[in-house]
């Protein structure tokens, strides 16, 4: 473990997060309703997901095939069969009183994730992964918008049955920076797999465990932390996360309040606290979590599912981490320029159908610092550009063959492109950036004394015969469509200037 | 009508068009979920509750062209054995007045014993069909786990029941049950075993040569007159060339124990989302929703439904859970094993479906135990997800009697086959 973690003498950060993932599929996970986010309230619904009396689970096959998905890219167990439980407890939200979940037997176990925190690689193991049912969502109206104090609470159950992959981590991370680059990576992967939409509101939920421990009760490496250490430490687990800038803010909240609550001799309270994302701070939870018995038992209207063949069946895609070492190995793109262009696999992928057609480093130029420094620049994503790729293509094209100047491209066609919609050949057109025959001419200019060092040397020593000499070279790269007094003027200006 | 008190509610559904059941009347027990037609499952938490949509059972009974007459009375979410517990009141044994017809299918048994239906289907948990079968003297089946979808009926013990019919002869059960069973990609438990199969055709009444095994088990501790009876209908298939003989199901001694811990544990979760919100009686209370919950339940379901609800909540409960649920599943694992083996050396088995004739309205409700006592020979054949059939026997003191028929998984044929030589 690197210095930084163990700081502030002799305290160390432990954390373990429970991750809940939206899972991106056409319909719910036990109902045929769609899944796509609607105004409308309890607008997406039937009997099964309102959990009518007498409704059936079927389980939706396309929820299992990304769950299958996720435990490949981190390279957990799936194992022969499958089967869920049912999770009882009353809440208001939960069309049933009851979630259906999986227990004993997840559809993912004992996977991992690699991060790298400034440099440092590290590997993170997840205990666990499995799925479950979203339940529906609530409103509370008046009386300051709490379920206990609201005056009263209106039901959607358009979420209800949305299919949800809770990630469970081992209390891997030392500090909230890694927990960032953590979920960072994790939604980065989840997006690669096609399983996950970030846009999506609420599509990313993390429940965290801190525990501040003091470092001569851990044996050794901080990395290794004894389970009885972490036992007899207070923890106290940190909901309603929503994203991983918001995970880090809370977790390093947390982390101070309870190093300076140590400090001074207090104890942490063994409890749940809720952060407030809008004052950045976590609050108790004003009632006492009890410890919660869910009296989980299989559900038998499922019967248990065969998965064993499915992991050699389904295909993933090439991930992050192995994009960005290929791009560095394929294209000689060094790390940085590696890291943003896969970013997101929208981006990569457009990245490589540049490349393709380009200079890898004349696309890398293009993709990595002009088209997503001019997208960051108006925080547009790059999935608005849907649909307008081919005409960012062309822009590059235009560079390539030397039909605009690179200046011009960046400076002026793609901010137009961007702010005004316009096509790239449209705003040559209008804002009369195509080069002319002038510009040619002027380039041979520049290209023959380049490359005719010794006629140079010549003219310079007052041999003004060399000037014919050039004058040739000028007028056989422009085919002899220039004027030859033109030339001789142009050579001149140029190697007087 | 007859003062019975046989439906809850009386309303006629036509089906579509000439179907094989186009002339047929259907009573459908009340936890069958019919579209615009309320389902109460015999409780107050649901007399306002109108279905929007209608279970499986129901369309394939409207594409039949059979006509539904009423919802029928029930004990209160399948909990019980007599259509007591049914808050909207009892109902009497049309085969034997001031009896009880049996339960908790019993205004199901009775709309046909009583002919204000020409067949009827009910739900069996733990013995639902076939107790009022036996007791109202008419035929019930309880298919195999999977045969019939479960798609629109209101989960009592959700692993153990299936919907079934009731006739008065084998041959109209049969073809009632050839419109009901088959696949629906709606219950993921359904298998197509009954997709192709003909039930109704295999009610020939031939029973020559057909190896009837008798649990001894099942005859311990019944009443002497239903023995008598049985053993009677016994002799009467021996004479038509079948031939029986002993043999033993030891794992049924823990039959009862299992099926209630199991019934009433899934049946704590079933009826869980009756809180009130939706259901019931809600909103008014002062407190939060936590003790609204308590209030709505407390309110909306009746003692024996509050009592099946507190048991299998403690059951399931951390530190009960070993001792009670799991050792609970360990016994329907042995349960199943056993009829196996039975079942490797006999064609069918048979027993008497209760061990009891009809109680007198009003003399069991004082006594859960000795009611749950009286399931003991229905409950072991849920447990193992086999078929079952229950067809008069005779009378005892002018009581109906049932003899009950167990088959292999799927063997509905050859039961409908066994049992047609007898009613
Ligand atoms: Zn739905």
């Amino acid at each position: 473990m690197t210095a930084q973690t163990v700081q502030q003498g002799d305290l160390v950060t432990v954390i373990g997060l429970e991750v809940h993932v939206q899972l991106e599929t056409d319909t719910k996970i036990f109902c045929g309703c769609s899944t796509e986010p609607t105004d409308e309230p309890n607008e997406n619904v039937c009997p099964v997901c309102l959990g009518l009396p007498g409704a059936l689970p079927v389980l939706n096959e396309g929820a299992v095939e990304a769950a299958v998905k996720i435990g490949k890219a981190i390279d957990a167990d799936i194992p022969e069969e499958t089967r869920f439980h049912r999770k009882n407890y009353y809440y208001p939200d939960l069309p049933k009183n009851f979630q259906i979940t999986q227990y004993d037997e997840p559809i993912c176990a004992d996977g991992e994730l690699e991060i790298s925190v400034e440099g440092d690689r590290r590997t993170v193991a997840i205990e666990r992964a499995h799925l479950e049912e979203d339940p529906g969502s609530l409103q509370h109206v008046g009386g300051g918008g709490g379920i206990d104090t609201a005056e009263y609470t209106l039901v959607d159950y358009n979420r209800a049955g949305t299919p949800l992959m809770e990630i469970v981590t081992a209390p891997d991370f030392r500090s909230p920076d890694e927990v960032r680059a953590f979920l960072a990576e994790l939604e980065e992967v989840l997006e690669y797999l096609g399983v996950f939409d970030a846009e999506r509101d609420g599509s990313l939920r993390i429940d965290a465990n801190l525990s501040i421990i003091p470092e001569e009760e851990i044996d050794g490496d901080a990395e290794e932390i004894d389970g009885d250490a972490l036992e007899a430490a207070n923890r106290t687990e940190v909901k309603n996360i929503s994203s991983h800038k918001g995970a880090q803010k809370a977790l390093a909240y947390e982390e101070t309040r309870q190093k300076n609550a140590i400090q001074r001799g207090r104890a942490v309270e063994q409890e749940t606290r809720h952060w407030d994302e809008s004052r950045g701070i976590t609050v108790s939870m004003r009632s006492k979590e009890e410890e919660k018995d869910y009296r989980y038992f299989e559900e038998a209207d499922l019967p248990p599912l065969q998965v064993s063949g499915w992991k050699a069946e389904i295909a993933i895609p090439e991930l992050p981490r192995a994009r960005r070492r290929r791009f560095q190995e394929e294209y000689g793109l060094s790390e940085e320029a590696a890291s943003k262009l896969t970013s997101t696999k929208q981006v990569a992928d457009f990245y490589e159908d540049v490349a393709g057609e380009f200079d890898p480093d004349l696309a890398a130029t293009w993709v990595a610092d002009n088209l997503l420094g001019e997208l960051n620049y108006r925080d547009m994503e790059i999935t608005e550009m849907e649909g307008r790729l081919e005409e960012v293509t062309r822009l590059v094209e235009l560079v390539a063959e030397d039909e605009i100047t690179a200046k011009n491209a960046r400076e002026t066609v793609l901010r137009s492109m961007l702010d005004d919609g316009a096509s790239p050949d449209e705003i040559v057109e209008e804002e009369g950036l195509g080069k002319t025959d002038e510009d040619e001419v002027q380039q041979a200019v520049v290209e023959a004394i380049d490359e005719n060092p010794g006629a140079v040397e010549d003219y310079e020593s007052g041999d003004d015969g060399a000037i014919n000499f050039l004058v040739g070279q000028v007028m056989q790269k422009t085919g002899g469509s220039a004027d030859p007094g033109d030339v001789n003027q142009l050579l001149r200006a140029e190697l007087e200037g | 009508m007859s003062d019975a008190n046989i439906f809850i509610t009386e309303k006629s559904i036509e089906g579509d068009g000439d179907g094989p059941l186009a002339g047929t009347t259907v009573a459908v027990k009340d936890n069958i979920s019919t579209e615009g037609v309320r389902t109460t499952c015999g409780s107050e938490m649901l007399e306002d509750y109108v279905p929007p949509y209608d279970a499986t059972v129901v369309s394939s009974l409207k594409e039949a062209g059979a006509t539904v007459v009423g919802k029928t009375n029930m004990d209160e979410f399948g909990m019980g054995t007599t259509t007591e517990t049914s808050a909207f009141g009892a109902t009497d044994n049309p085969a034997a007045p001031g009896h009880v017809p049996g339960g908790s299918s019993g205004g199901s048994a009775a709309a046909v014993a009583a002919g204000e239906a020409d067949v009827a289907l009910g739900s069996d948990t733990g013995g639902s069909i076939r107790c009022p079968a036996a007791f109202c003297g008419v035929v019930g089946i309880k298919p195999t786990y999977g045969l019939v979808s479960r798609y629109g009926l209101v989960a009592y013990g959700n692993s153990l029941e299936q919907i079934g019919p009731f006739a008065n002869t084998v041959e109209d059960a049969a073809e009632l049950l050839d419109v009901i069973a088959g696949s629906d990609e709606r219950d993921a438990t359904t298998r197509d075993a009954g997709d192709e199969t003909d039930y109704a055709d295999a009610a020939t009444g031939d029973v020559d040569g057909l190896s009837i095994g008798v649990p001894t088990e099942l005859l311990e501790g019944a009443d002497e007159g239903v023995v008598e009876t049985f053993w009677d209908a016994i002799a009467d298939l021996e004479d038509r060339g079948a031939e029986y003989h002993e043999v033993s199901l030891p794992s049924v001694e823990h039959a009862v124990e299992a099926y209630y811990v199991i019934a009433m544990s899934e049946a704590s979760s079933n009826l869980a989302r009756f809180d009130g919100v939706r259901y019931g009686n809600s909103g008014g209370y002062e407190g939060n929703w936590n003790e609204a919950f308590s209030r709505a339940r407390e309110e909306g379901f009746g003692d024996e439904v509050k009592r099946r609800i507190l048991l299998g909540t403690y059951a399931l409960s951390a530190g009960y859970h070993d001792k009670y649920y799991k050792k609970a599943q360990d016994a329907r694992a042995w349960v199943k094993q056993d009829f196996d083996e039975a079942l490797s050396e006999a064609d069918v088995l048979a027993s008497p479906t209760m061990p009891v004739p009809p109680f007198e309205l009003g003399e069991s409700l004082e006594d859960p135990l000795q009611m749950y006592l009286a399931d003991a020979n229905t409950v072991p054949v849920n447990l193992a997800d086999l078929p079952a059939i229950s067809v008069p026997a005779g009378e005892t003191d002018g009581l109906p009697v049932g003899l009950q028929l167990i088959g292999p998984a799927f063997g509905e044929r050859r039961l409908i086959r066994a049992a047609s030589a007898l009613a």
